[in-house]
């Protein structure tokens, strides 16, 4: 998060200090978080865990994580493909949310996507919650009935002789794209190829990126 | 954990899977609403509800940023499930 530092410019007794004029609705939520502390609902403390659980801990990064270890260890990678689950919980990624994990490579001739069509099952432990498009009807709908022009309007254009899969997920079973390593890449460690790997490549409508863009 | 079936039920403004907060108040409005949220006991259904209707009454500004108005809503959802539990 690009402004996390600027979560800890509280101090812990309910004040706040920044540097510009606070907003008339900075200033109601302060005395909302004073009123509660003062009831003994909350504490400072206790707001600032779930901050750092959910703005730093849970997200696209823990599959980043996966992608980019499958991507340097090929006997992670054969792990991770043969059983997901047990390969991703390696890492301490697990959830009731992430049940079963099954992991669906990109190749040069296969191209996977995953989709919940019926709500919005999503592997949460290794991508945080859905965005918005996954979980919206014309998404839900059209990548299983027009997957290419779906792709294509995330920018994502395959070769003609690319196979599209599109993976329905259910509550019992959750997917994951492993994207494709990206050229050039050769001597990146896998702290630095964890950061080529977007959300949107590990759900199949994007691409990871490339090493000058990241 | 309660707190993530809680969460993903809402949809919090986000990019690129990561929560979007315009302002660091807004990451403090959602940490305190969850703290609050379970020590009070309020469901995900009531509270959904609650913030539901905090951003019908907030209504549509499109110049407004999209975090700020999900938070002002979020703040006065939960300062009236508050009042409620009084």
């Amino acid at each position: 998060m690009h402004d996390h530092d600027h979560h800890h410019d509280h101090d812990h007794d309910g004040h706040h200090h920044n540097p510009r004029p606070a907003s008339p609705e900075e200033l109601r939520a302060q005395a909302l978080e004073a009123l509660l502390i003062e009831k003994g609902i909350v504490t400072s403390d206790a707001i600032d865990a779930v901050i750092d659980r959910y703005v730093n801990d849970v997200g696209p990064q823990n599959g980043a994580r996966v992608v980019a270890r499958a991507w340097s260890d090929p006997a992670y990678r054969e792990r991770l493909l043969r059983d997901g689950t047990a390969a991703i919980g390696e890492l301490g990624y697990a959830g009731d949310e992430g049940d079963t994990m099954i992991v669906v490579e990109n190749t040069p001739t296969v191209h996977n996507v995953i989709v919940c069509t019926l709500c919005s099952c999503y592997p949460w432990p290794v991508l945080g919650l859905p965005p918005t498009w996954y979980k919206s009807a014309p998404y839900r709908a059209r990548v299983v009935a027009e997957p290419r022009a779906v792709l294509s309007e995330f920018g994502v254009e395959l070769p003609a002789d690319v196979e599209v899969r599109v993976w329905d997920s259910t509550a019992e079973v959750r997917y994951l794209v492993l994207p494709m390593r990206p050229a050039d890449t050769d001597g990146l460690s896998e702290e630095e190829l964890a950061t080529l790997v977007t959300r949107d490549s590990m759900i199949g409508t994007g691409l990871p990126l490339a090493p000058a863009a990241a | 954990m309660t707190d993530d079936a809680f969460l993903r039920a809402l949809d919090l403004p986000r990019t690129n899977g990561e929560l979007v907060f315009e302002e660091p108040w807004q990451a403090r409005a959602l940490g305190m609403g969850v703290v609050a949220l379970a020590e009070l006991d309020v469901g995900a259904v009531e509270w959904r509800d609650a913030l539901a209707e905090a951003i019908e009454r907030h209504g549509h500004d499109p110049d407004e940023d999209p975090a700020r108005a999900y938070y002002a809503a979020w703040v006065d959802a939960l300062e009236r499930v508050v009042a409620s539990r009084a």
